[in-house]
C-alpha cells in the first residue's frame, strides 16, 4: 500500500491517492493532500467546500451528489474546477479526506 | 516483438511485456479530429507495479500478482489447473457449462470475429486481442493439460502451449481486455461467444485465486451486500439524497413530485442503477414525473440493494452473481409488486430479466420489464403529452450491448426517440449490430492507473468514432446543441468520459444523457427546458 509523505504528514493512500484511513483527517493533511492536486494554498474558498464534502461524508457516509454540492456551496461547477482542478470527485473529495468513489459514478 | 510475429503459444514467453500500444498508431479520427494525437500512457509509478504481473501490454487494471519464488508460481498454476477441470464440470459449473463447452469445442478458426471486434480493430489489430487469441489459449491448456494423453500428443494436436506462471497471469490480463460486449458472437457463423469464454475466464480467477477487479468486488458486490449499494449509498443516505431530488424537480419543472417508496402492492417496483442517484440525478426525476403523470401505481424500494440494480457479478462469477440477484428478487417478493421495472441499466436488464429468470424461481418469479417498453406504452399510446418542436435539435442514440444484443430489445426505444426528436438519426450500424461504449463489462467504473487511457483510445475511440459520424460538419459546430441518447448508466460513464478526455464539450458542444430526460424536455405538462445544456456536461 502506498504511503503519502509530505512534511510532517505521513498517511496510507489507495491506488489513486485518496485516504485508506478518512477517520485519520485532519486540516493538517487536507493541506498536504492538497499539493498533489496543484493547490498551493486552501483559501477560504477551498475550505468551505472541503468541509462541506467532509460533513456530509460523516454524517451519510458518501459524497454528496454534485447538483447538491453545487447548490449548498453557492458554488457552479465551474467555480469547483478552478478551486480543484481535477474536479470535484478526484480532487475535492481527496483533500477532504474521503475515500474513492465506487459503484456507476 | 512484432505483431505478425506473435502466435498463441508466445502466451507464455519469457519476456517483461509480450505487447505494447503504440498510441502514435492508433487509426485516425474522423472530423474535426483529424489531427487529434493521443498522449502516450501515463506511467504506472514503481510504488503501484511492485509485485503484480503487467506483462501482458502493460496495462494495469485486474491486479494479478507476480510471486517471488517459482514455488509460489507451480502453485498457482496448479490452482488454476484444478480451477479449470472444474469449470468444466456440470456439478461446479451448472449455471454456464453448456454455452461455453459449445463455445469452446465449435470453433472453425475463421477468424469472422476478428473483424467484428472493436478492440481489435481500434488498436491497429494487436494479436493478442484477437477473440479467438483468448479463447485458444484456454482451448490448448484443456486440450493438453486435461485431456488424457494431451501432453504427448501436443505438438500434433494444435495444443503447443507453455503451461507457466506468464501464461496464467497473461491470461488473467486477457480477460480484462474484452468488454464482453459479444460483437464477436453476434456474427460468428458457429455461435462461438468469445465473450461468454472471457467471463467464464474472469470467474475462474475471481472463484479459484482471488484474482478479481476491486471495483467489481470488494468495492462493487461485497459493498453492494454491506451498505445497500455499490456506491456506498445506505438507506439513510438515499433518503436524504430523495430529498434532494424532489426539490430539485421542484426548482425545475415547477412541480411538486413525491417519489413513493416501499408501497405495498404496486403494479411496478421501479430499480434503477444507484450510480444514478449521485452522477445523474436528472435521471431519476424525469423517471419520477413521467410515472407520476402518466398516473402510474408504482414504487421504489429503500431496503438494502432493492434500490440498486446493479449486479457486477454478471461481469466475474456466479456466487455473488447468484447473492444479488436473489436479493433482488427477495424485496420484489416482500413488497408484493405485479412487476419490476428495469430502468436505464444496461447489465441490470441482463442480470434481472434474463440471468435471473434461472434463480428467481416459483413464487418469486415475479414478472420483469425493460423500461423500454414501459415508456414505449406511455409515449405511443399518448398516456403522457409530447411536443416533439421542444426537441428539435440533432439526437443520434447509443445502443447499450446488454438491453439490444443480449436482450434483443431493439424498437421500443426507437418508437418513442423518433417520435420525440424530430432530428433523431442513427449511428452506424446499431442495434444489434452496435459498438460497445468500451467502457462495458465494468470498466467505465475502472478509474485508476493507465487503465482509462487505454479505454479511451482502444474500446472507446470506435464510440467516439461513431458518435462524431452521426452528426454533418455543420452540427458539430460549437455553438449548435446535439445530443447523444444513452440510456444505460455505465455507458453514460464512459460517453461521459470520453467527451471529457477528447476535449469535445469545447470542440463540439456534444451533450449526452438518457432517454426519459429527452422525454420530460417534451412533455407538454412541464415547462420548457428540462435539459441543461451548460451546468452539467
Amino acid at each position: 500500500m502506498p504511503t503519502f509523505t509530505h512534511g510532517d504528514v505521513s498517511i496510507e493512500v489507495d491506488e489513486d491517492g485518496f485516504m485508506e484511513d478518512p477517520e485519520l483527517w485532519n486540516d493538517e493533511i487536507a493541506k498536504a493532500l492538497a499539493t498533489t492536486e496543484g493547490v498551493d494554498e486552501l483559501t477560504e474558498e477551498h475550505w468551505k467546500l472541503v468541509h462541506y464534502l467532509r460533513d456530509y461524508y460523516l454524517k451519510f457516509g458518501i459524497a454528496p451528489m454534485i447538483r447538491k454540492l453545487c447548490k449548498e456551496t453557492g458554488f457552479p461547477l465551474k467555480k469547483v474546477y478552478e478551486l480543484f482542478p481535477s474536479g470535484p470527485a478526484k480532487g475535492a473529495c481527496k483533500v477532504a479526506g474521503l475515500s474513492k468513489p465506487t459503484g456507476c459514478v | 516483438m512484432s505483431r505478425q510475429q506473435l502466435r498463441v503459444k508466445d502466451i507464455g514467453r519469457k519476456t517483461d511485456q509480450l505487447v505494447s500500444i503504440d498510441t502514435s498508431r492508433l487509426p485516425k479520427l474522423p472530423y474535426p479530429y483529424e489531427d487529434w494525437e493521443d498522449p502516450p500512457y501515463p506511467e504506472i509509478p514503481e510504488v503501484k507495479r511492485a509485485n503484480k504481473n503487467i506483462s501482458l501490454d502493460g496495462i494495469l487494471n485486474v491486479p494479478v500478482p507476480e510471486p517471488e519464488t517459482e514455488a509460489e508460481k507451480e502453485e498457482l498454476v496448479a490452482k488454476f489447473l484444478e480451477g479449470l477441470r472444474k469449470l468444466l464440470t456440470s456439478r461446479n459449473n451448472w449455471t454456464f457449462l453448456k454455452p461455453l463447452m459449445l463455445s469452446l469445442d465449435n470453433c472453425v478458426r475463421c477468424n469472422t470475429c476478428s473483424d467484428a471486434c472493436p478492440m481489435f480493430e481500434m488498436s491497429g489489430r494487436v494479436e493478442v486481442y484477437r477473440p479467438l487469441f483468448r479463447s485458444e489459449v484456454l482451448r490448448r491448456i484443456i486440450k493438453k493439460h486435461l485431456t488424457p494423453g494431451g501432453r504427448l500428443t501436443a505438438k500434433f494436436t494444435g495444443a503447443d502451449i507453455d503451461l507457466n506462471w506468464d501464461t496464467i497471469a497473461r491470461l488473467a490480463q486477457l480477460a480484462y481486455r474484452c468488454t464482453l460486449c459479444r460483437r464477436c458472437a453476434q456474427t460468428c457463423p458457429m455461435g462461438v461467444d468469445n465473450g461468454l469464454i472471457a467471463r467464464e475466464i474472469r470467474k475462474l480467477f475471481s472463484q479459484e485465486l482471488g484474482i478479481v477487479a476491486p471495483e467489481l468486488h470488494v468495492e462493487g458486490t461485497v459493498k453492494q451486500l454491506e451498505t445497500g449499494s455499490s456506491t456506498g449509498i445506505s438507506p439513510t443516505a438515499l433518503m436524504d439524497l430523495f430529498e434532494f431530488m424532489e426539490e430539485d424537480l421542484h426548482d425545475r419543472t415547477g412541480l411538486n413530485i413525491k417519489m413513493p417508496f416501499d408501497k405495498p402492492n404496486a403494479d411496478i417496483l421501479l430499480i434503477h442503477n444507484a450510480g444514478e442517484f449521485l452522477s445523474w440525478p436528472e435521471n431519476i426525476e424525469a423517471f419520477a414525473l413521467i410515472f407520476e403523470i402518466a398516473g402510474l401505481n408504482w414504487t421504489l424500494s429503500s431496503e438494502m440493494v432493492g434500490y440498486d440494480s446493479v449486479n457486477y457479478g454478471l461481469f466475474y462469477e456466479d456466487i455473488q452473481l447468484a447473492r444479488v440477484t436473489l436479493k433482488h428478487a427477495e424485496v420484489a417478493k416482500k413488497l408484493g409488486v405485479k412487476k419490476v421495472v428495469v430502468a436505464e441499466c444496461g447489465h441490470a436488464h441482463k442480470a434481472i430479466m434474463a440471468i435471473g429468470d434461472r434463480v428467481w424461481l416459483d413464487e418469486s418469479n415475479i414478472p420483469r420489464e425493460s423500461c423500454m417498453v414501459t415508456l414505449e406504452d406511455l409515449i405511443m399510446n399518448e398516456k403522457i403529452m409530447i411536443d416533439p418542436e421542444r426537441n428539435n435539435f440533432p439526437v443520434t442514440m447509443h445502443d447499450p450491448c446488454n438491453i439490444t444484443r443480449s436482450m434483443g430489445i431493439i424498437e421500443p426505444q426507437r418508437r418513442v426517440i423518433k417520435k420525440i426528436c424530430p432530428q433523431f438519426r442513427e449511428m452506424t450500424p446499431h442495434g444489434v449490430h452496435n459498438y460497445c461504449c468500451g467502457g462495458g463489462s465494468g470498466f467505465a467504473i475502472m478509474q485508476s492507473n493507465n487503465f482509462p487511457n487505454w479505454r479511451f483510445t482502444v474500446p472507446g475511440r470506435k464510440k467516439f468514432a461513431q458518435i462524431l459520424n452521426a452528426f454533418t460538419r455543420e452540427e458539430l459546430d460549437p455553438s449548435r446543441h446535439k445530443y447523444v441518447c444513452a440510456p444505460c448508466s455505465n455507458c453514460k460513464g464512459q460517453i461521459r468520459d470520453l467527451l471529457n478526455y477528447y476535449d469535445a464539450w469545447d470542440r463540439t458542444h456534444i451533450q449526452y444523457g438518457g432517454l426519459v430526460e429527452l422525454i420530460v424536455n417534451a412533455m407538454t405538462d412541464v415547462r420548457e427546458g428540462f435539459i441543461e445544456w451548460d451546468e452539467f456536461h
